[in-house]
């Protein structure tokens, strides 16, 4: 347990760094890019003072080291600072977008991971056999399917067509539970889809290879049940490597999912940190890329420290 | 076990669907959309199209805009102007309440007034009613509760236009209580037809009816005339990709889209669902030249470009039909488009190669930027491109994200772009968008002395025939300059659901939804 804890203390510690690197990368590529904040802001008719005077009270004016500091400052004191396009604080803002997309994010994973796990098993168990086929075309096809387009084409269908489910808008979850089931049902299908995919080809890939392991020929000569090979000595040891991609996924998607989000109108970390960089928020993008960071950071960390579960040969130490 | 799945699956939609119908069933409002969120809900600070459009939902100034662009009262009943043109006197309506119930006087003007010129306000018309603005205001005084008197340094044709400038929040009266403790812009407390109800981030802005509106009647035109609310709460919801609200207005998960594209209102017209209604603009799309530029400064390649090019066939295929030609700076529905300024000119190849040859043109690139932010811009690009190509004209397109070329445009870091200007309702604005000396503004593509001299001329005189006068020498100038060659003012283009009455599509673009009401027994 003490290593256990040793190791967590270790992993976290490294983050900072890590973090520090994001920060200064994060604050100095955002500047390099060409646009100004405050002609988005004023438009094509503002005076070269008007535009000086914003920046200037926008603090852009400052040499960029100085605003790196000043902003670095803010953020060991936990302020992410103010968005240029509205004023809003960056901190609630973005924790605010970041629930809605770690609630679709998180349930579309799920799903997606108590589909891929039986049938990527069971092609690897059929491997070449009509169902193995069947899977592996489907999970392809699901891979290849760009999210935005089988996003459009289930809202045109179950929306627009079916009238089913509404095209646009979003209810938090806390006002009207059933309402916002509905809001989310379309996103969290068509993330689920793509997902599957990806994780029934990672699965069938790692049960081949365990099938093919002497100990489960083994298993099988003592006279075991395929149902029982396949459950007791197949399915641990082949889930560890598709953990880890489960891990890779969330934490990806865990930072945002612009595409779905703007497709479906919900309003989440992606697609905040998209219209930030159009409208060359720098502040919210500054944010949004330390807090995807840091999620990433966790998200790897939680997976690691859960991989003893699935495979004992891990250990903390 | 699978059939019972699928049936316990279908059971579930069913409910959820259900649930669905029963609750946008609930939430009877109307709902339209913008396809960002607003920046602020404070008149003409931090602002952009979005912004305007909603906060004049909630507020109002002393003059507006009507239809065509003309500007009447609105919060005051008269506006005297003296003799030297200096001083304008505004009478205030009787029985004019905010939002809140409290009643509107000469003295809530005044406070407006001077928040609005407080540099840290940034307010962004300051410039215009200070200094060497078009309208430089020296004092406001109130004399009694109902009147309110405006001086100016010098007269101008452009002070009334100012003020009711969209951009500039129209100058709306707010209540001190939009205003916290501190100062700080917390809600505006309105005159107008709608209240704000709720701003939630990134989803949606709600108003709700004004239950104190005072009505000044008369015929309903820009934003004046009669703004009664016919509906009880109207929602603006953030729908950033087109083709989601295109989807949502055929599901009627949105009532209200002001803004279709041009390509889409064959489809949407013969629906069924929808209608449709459409007007000319006063935008300006065009291609604009740096005339200081190594190449580009020579006038007769910037004029062989413009002989190189077909506008009527670039205008058609970039609106699809949509608008007409106007290569004028001026936009087709202003008054002061005239004769001189509905001249387009004729393609003509030949003549356009001499020029080339006159001025040595030996195949140099010219590099074009564009952007797909705006697929006009891109499209006209490429059609340029081609065009240009067969008088021997190289062109090499460069495409830019919209913050970037605003950037290039600002500095005047570029030789020739696509570029699109919002609306200008006054030509004496529409000329100053694209003139001016080209070393403290370096995004004026114009830079023509005696030009400058009558367009501040143009500022200063009230009689419209001695105006247009100005302004089609003017025409003749800058198209014998040619720094720029404006391809069309644009076409604005609502849909509404079928059941949606009395929405109007209007020149300046923005949703007006006092007015609106849905068919009775839908």
């Amino acid at each position: 347990m003490h290593a256990l804890w040793k190791y967590i203390g270790k992993r976290l510690l490294w983050t900072l760094p890590t973090l520090l690197i994001v920060a200064v990368m994060v604050f100095f590529l955002v500047r390099m890019i060409p646009g100004d904040p405050a002609q988005l802001i004023l438009g094509d008719s503002a005076s070269p003072e008007e535009l000086a005077n914003l920046r200037a009270s926008l603090g852009l004016d400052q040499p960029v080291p100085l605003q790196f500091l000043y902003w670095l400052g803010n953020v060991v004191r936990g302020d992410l600072g103010h968005s240029i396009s509205n004023g809003a604080p960056v901190l609630p803002l973005m924790l605010d977008r970041f629930q809605v997309s770690a609630t679709i994010v998180l349930v579309a994973v799920g799903l997606a991971t108590l589909i891929a796990i039986p049938a990527g098993l069971i092609a690897a168990w059929r491997q070449n056999g009509h169902v193995d086929v069947a899977i592996v075309a489907a999970s392809t096809l699901l891979m290849s399917v760009p999210s935005f387009w089988l996003g459009l084409i289930l809202l045109l269908i179950f929306g627009l067509n079916l009238g089913w489910l509404p095209v646009v808008g979003f209810v938090p979850f806390s006002e009207k539970p059933w309402t916002a089931i509905t809001y989310v049902i379309l996103p969290i299908v068509t993330l689920m889809l793509i997902e599957v995919g990806v994780l029934t080809r990672m699965m069938r890939a790692s049960a081949i290879e365990i099938l093919r392991l002497e100990y489960v020929m083994h298993a099988r000569a003592k006279g075991l049940s395929e149902r029982k090979v396949l459950l007791r000595h197949v399915l641990p040891n082949a889930f560890a490597p598709t953990w880890t991609m489960i891990g890779l996924v969330l934490g990806g998607l865990l930072g945002g999912i612009a595409v779905l989000e703007t497709v479906f109108t919900l309003p989440g970390l992606g697609r905040l940190l998209v219209d930030a960089i159009f409208a060359r928020d720098y502040p919210v993008v500054q944010g949004c890329l330390l807090f995807t960071a840091l999620i990433y950071v966790i998200v790897n960390l939680i997976v690691d420290l859960c991989y003893p579960l699935f495979d004992p040969r891990v250990t903390a130490s | 076990m699978k059939y019972r799945n699928l049936l316990t699956m279908t059971a579930m939609t069913a409910v959820l669907a259900t649930t669905a119908g029963s609750a946008m069933a609930q939430d009877k409002m109307m709902r339209v959309r913008i396809n960002a969120d607003i920046r602020s809900t404070d008149p003409g600070v931090n602002r952009d199209a979005n912004s305007d459009a909603i906060v004049l939902h909630m507020v109002e100034g002393l003059v507006g805009y009507r239809d065509d662009a003309s500007v009447a009262p609105l919060l005051a009943k008269s506006v005297d102007i003296s003799e030297d043109g200096k001083t304008y006197t505004f009478k205030l309506r009787d029985g004019l309440k905010f939002s809140n119930g409290e009643a509107l006087t000469s003295a809530d003007v005044l406070s407006s007034w001077q928040r609005y010129v407080d540099p840290k306000t940034a307010w962004r018309c300051l410039k215009d009613v200070t200094g060497s603005g078009v309208a430089n205001v020296t004092s406001v005084t109130a004399p009694d509760a109902s009147t309110v008197v405006y001086t100016l340094e010098k007269p101008t044709a452009l002070f009334l236009a100012t003020l009711a400038r969209t951009d500039c929040g129209g100058t709306g009266i707010y209540q001190k209580s939009s205003l916290g403790n501190d100062g700080k812009w917390v809600k505006p407390v309105g005159t107008g037809p709608f209240m704000l109800k709720e701003w939630r981030s990134g989803q949606y802005v709600e108003l709700a009816a004004n239950p104190n509106y005072v009505s000044p009647g008369g015929e309903r035109t820009g934003y004046v005339g009669d703004k009664t609310p016919k509906i009880g709460a109207v929602r603006f919801m953030v729908i950033p990709d087109d083709a989601a609200a295109k989807a949502a207005l055929y599901s009627g998960d949105i009532d209200v889209l002001a803004d279709v594209n041009n390509a889409d209102i064959d489809d949407m017209t013969k629906s069924g669902q929808l209608k449709v209604d459409k007007v000319a603009a006063m935008g300006l799309t065009g291609l604009l030249f740096q005339t200081r530029d190594p190449l580009l400064k020579d006038a007769r390649i910037r004029k062989a470009l413009l002989l190189s090019l077909d506008i009527p066939q670039i205008t058609e295929a970039l609106t699809n039909g949509q608008s007409a030609p106007s290569a004028s700076v001026i936009p087709v529905p202003s008054p002061y488009s005239g004769a001189a300024e509905k001249q387009i000119p004729t393609r003509n190849i030949e003549e356009a190669k001499k020029l080339l040859a006159e001025a040595g043109y030996k195949g140099q690139p010219i590099k074009w930027l564009a952007t797909k932010y705006y697929p006009s811009l891109f499209d006209s690009a490429v059609l340029v491109q081609a065009m240009a190509q067969e008088a021997g004209i190289n062109i090499e397109v460069e495409t830019l994200d919209w913050a970037t070329l605003l950037d290039r445009y600002t500095t005047g870091n570029y030789s020739a772009m696509s570029f699109t200007y919002s609306a200008r309702l006054d030509p004496s604005l529409s000329y100053d968008m694209v003139s001016g000396n080209k070393d403290k503004s370096p995004n004026k593509v114009w830079d023509n002395p005696d030009g400058l001299k009558l367009i501040a001329e143009s500022t200063t005189i009230t009689d419209e025939a001695k105006r247009q006068a100005i302004f089609d020498k003017l025409e003749g100038m800058i198209r014998a300059d040619v720094p720029i060659i404006p391809l069309y003012s644009g076409t604005r283009i609502g849909a509404v659901r079928s059941d949606v009455e009395g929405y109007k599509t209007w020149p300046v673009g923005y949703a007006r939804m006092w007015g609106v009401s849905f068919a009775p027994g839908k």
